[in-house]
């Protein structure tokens, strides 16, 4: 995580309403940096940030619904809980299938809020969890030469490798070799596991 | 005869002085013939007298009578031609009384210092005694008196004919022409004893007939202007009873003032509106005291502003007169000068109760409807509202939920929790505001007009209006200089016709993209000294035809519109004497625009 402490981003153009929430959400432990608009947010924020956003759902400019839009298009997206000073059914609905973790309106009970954010943060770290190990897989798959490629898309195939020397037309040794080069470099014992992993990197296109 | 003559017209001039004492013209002329009755029997004892003896005494008792008829002739003459020099008048008096000391006391009488013989003579079929004598010298003194007379009747006939009254003048010349035969005949007679009868009394009746000529034509005249007056009178009758008539007809009141002696007359419906009796005494502070006391001071200031300045009074006042029941009055008049002193005022005053309570249940419409408007706007923005107020409330409540949590601690950070309570504070007020204003656009207000800040007028509106506007995705642009002059019109009326501006502004940009959404408040003094206050918008516009259309009540192109925004909110801006109209944005939208008198002027005038 390279020492990237989990950071809930409060983004609210109601200054006052937008410092007394910090203020909670620091009391109860959490690092807060607030924004007062979504544009200043999208700007000032770290690729590599980390942590989650909560924002007020109707803001002057971009609107919270536009900002989780502009969001979704990041590569590193954290997961949003809107908060709203006045329930709204319409847009409670849109923003929980863009993916929001929540929606709550300004003034509910604090342990909701708190819990919401510390969901939200959870989902955060294991997002970015899962973005960090597809990463690392990714790279050992980039290891791979196009040969060794060719060979293990026939394998995760369930091919033996008589079957691959013929497809390839090279000797069925030099499979053999090319396989034991595949699971060295990714690390794995077993044809299930390789299978599993190369599955999990979404190297190739899914099967037929 | 002549006796006879002369006494009747004595009499019935007498008789018409008695019933008119002014005429002094007539007493003095029936003096004039009475004495010239009496101076007859002295001229008939003469004619009849045998002996100088005889003849003698009837002379010296006949001046008494002629005393008494010059003197009245003379005063008839000043007082009836209203002419002649008054120093001849004593003159002629005084002589002629002077006289009379000659008369008595030398001689044997005035004319002759001893009567010698007489003769008697035929005259008409009779005999009559004729003296012959020697002249008294002290004779002289009547006869100037006589001369004086004549120059003074003169004198008279003459102002008087100057003056163009030429039947005066010819009365006082005919008076002139018997006067001066009668003193020619006693010149004769008795300074140079020619033989003449002694019968003054001939030119004397005539003098009296041109006088009883000219009192008669008097009377004639007298009773041709009584007649005319008459008819005048009937006419002036006429006229009276048909302005009362009308007067009563239309139930109007006519008054008048007497400024000098502070006095009013007023006529019975006058009286009836004061509730006064017909018969009380009326003066201006008897009329203030029914007046309402609320309008007494004006009504006393307008009258006084009337009798400095221009004249023209006018006024409209309650009047509680002493049976309770409260009246609306008006009353219109105009002061009267004489040499530039106010002399009187006169007017006219009626009852305007009826049209006070119609103008009074207009007004109360007109704030119902207006409430109504302001009731079904607010409704409008309630969820906008609510998300304001719960704005503020969220900041509260989270601020206090981070102070418990601060306070916990062993040692807490008190600079931490009190900048907290300021805040708290500080968002209590915030939410307090927004139930105020919209407590302000809720109540049901009695017109209250008063200087206003533009600047003020439209903040408080966009408060209203923001979360709204936030909701719809829409911008608001403001553009009002601070400088701006304030305005004269009661604050939440004025707030409501913007705030139904805006609105309808933001429903018009439903159906534009996002970006294009916009509503635009601006002001500006104009050349005329009233402030023009436009709020325009980027929607679909409001196409030429349907400009004027859009006050109408019950006009609408929304879905869920009443139709009833436009028409209150014109009605409010024309009772703010402003105008209010609607114009087609060629950029796109529509355009509104009203007008406010300055509150400045509108005070100093």
């Amino acid at each position: 995580m390279n020492g990237t402490r989990p950071i809930v981003h409060v983004i609210d153009d109601d200054t006052s309403f937008l410092a007394a929430i910090s203020r909670l959400l620091r009391a109860s432990g959490f690092e807060v940096k607030t924004f007062s608009s979504a544009t200043e947010f999208l700007a000032k924020r770290k690729v590599d940030d980390a942590g989650c956003v909560v924002a007020d759902l109707q803001m002057a400019g971009m609107n919270g619904l536009e900002l989780q839009s502009a969001l979704a298009q990041a590569v590193n997206p954290l997961p949003m809980l809107f908060l709203t000073g006045h329930g709204d059914v319409p847009s409670s609905v849109r923003a929980m299938r863009g993916g929001a973790e929540d929606f709550l309106e300004k003034r509910a009970p604090k342990e909701q809020l708190v819990d919401a954010v510390r969901r939200c943060l959870a989902r955060a770290a294991s997002e970015r969890q899962s973005r960090t190990e597809a990463h690392h897989l990714r790279a050992r798959f980039d290891a791979l030469s196009e040969r060794e490629l060719e060979v293990l898309s026939h394998v995760v195939q369930g091919r033996l490798n008589k079957q691959i020397a013929d497809d390839l037309r090279i000797h069925e040794r030099t499979v053999k070799l090319h396989r034991t080069s595949i699971t060295t470099k990714l690390g794995v014992s077993s044809v299930a596991e390789l299978t599993r992993v190369t599955l999990q990197a979404g190297v190739f296109p899914p099967f037929k | 005869m002549v006796a006879s003559c002369c006494l009747t017209l004595a009499v019935i001039n007498l008789l018409v002085w008695v019933r008119n004492r002014r005429e002094w013209a007539n007493l003095l002329f029936s003096i004039t013939a009475l004495s010239m009755t009496v101076f007859t029997f002295f001229e008939l004892w003469m004619l009849r007298a045998g002996t100088p003896a005889a003849f003698t005494i009837a002379i010296r008792w006949a001046h008494v009578p002629l005393l008494v008829w010059i003197a009245s002739l003379a005063w008839f003459v000043r007082i009836y031609l209203d002419a002649g020099r008054l120093w001849l008048v004593w003159s002629v008096c005084i002589l002629r009384t002077l006289s009379l000391v000659p008369n008595f006391l030398t001689g044997t009488n005035l004319n002759y210092q001893q009567i010698t013989s007489v003769h008697r003579v035929p005259f008409l079929g009779e005999l009559i005694s004729i003296p012959v004598g020697i002249p008294n010298p002290w004779m002289i003194v009547g006869q100037v008196s006589t001369l004086l007379l004549i120059v003074f009747i003169a004198d008279a006939s003459v102002t008087v004919w100057r003056r163009g009254d030429r039947r005066k003048a010819l009365l006082g010349g005919s008076i002139e022409f018997f006067l001066v035969l009668g003193l020619g005949q006693a010149m004769l007679l008795f300074w140079l004893n020619v033989q003449l009868p002694i019968i003054y009394s001939i030119p004397a009746l005539g003098m009296l007939a041109v006088m009883a000529y000219g009192l008669s034509d008097d009377v004639l005249r007298a009773s041709q202007l009584v007649d005319q007056l008459q008819l005048s009178e009937a006419e002036l009758r006429e006229s009276t009873n048909r302005m009362t008539l009308a007067a009563e007809a239309t139930n109007l009141g006519i008054w008048i003032r007497y400024l000098r002696r502070d006095e009013i007359w007023a006529n019975e419906t006058c009286r009836g509106l004061f509730g006064f009796s017909v018969a009380e005494h009326l003066d201006i502070d008897g009329i203030l005291r029914r007046i309402h006391s609320e309008d007494r001071e004006a009504v006393r200031e307008g009258w006084a502003r009337a009798i400095d300045r221009d004249g023209d009074y006018e006024s409209e006042f309650r009047v509680v007169p002493a049976d309770g029941q409260m009246r609306w009055l008006a009353s219109r008049g105009r002061v009267e000068y004489e040499g530039g002193v106010a002399v009187l005022s006169r007017g006219v005053l009626f009852d305007i109760t009826d049209r006070k309570q119609a103008e009074h249940e207009t007004d109360r419409l007109q704030i119902e409807i207006a409430h109504v408007g302001r009731v079904s706007m607010m409704g409008q923005l309630a969820s906008a509202l609510a998300h304001e107020i719960n704005q503020p409330l969220g900041a509260i409540l989270r601020n206090a939920e981070a102070a418990e949590i601060f306070l916990q601690d062993p040692s807490p950070d008190l600079i931490e929790v009190r900048a907290i309570l300021a805040d708290i504070r500080k968002d209590d007020q915030r939410a307090g505001q927004v139930i105020d204003r919209m407590r302000g656009m809720l109540k049901r207000n009695k017109l209250d007009t008063q200087p206003v800040e533009v600047t003020e007028l439209v903040s408080d509106v966009v408060a209203m209006v923001r979360a709204d506007a936030l909701a719809r995705q829409s911008r608001l642009e403001i553009d009002v200089p601070n400088s701006l002059p304030r305005v004269c019109g009661d604050r939440v009326q004025l707030q409501q016709v913007l705030l139904n501006l805006i609105l309808n502004g933001l429903d018009s940009l439903q159906g534009t993209s996002r970006d294009d959404r916009l509503v635009r408040l601006s002001a500006r003094l104009d050349e005329t000294q009233t402030v023009e206050i436009t709020v325009s918008d980027s929607g679909q516009g409001i196409p030429t035809e349907k400009l004027q259309r859009v006050f109408d009540p019950f006009f609408t192109t929304k879905t869920k519109g009443m139709g009833m925004g436009l028409p209150i909110s014109r009605n409010i801006i024309e009772a703010h004497s402003g105008r209010l109209w609607a114009e087609d944005n060629r950029g796109g939208g529509a355009i509104f625009r009203f007008t406010l008198p300055v509150a400045e002027r509108s005070v100093a005038v």
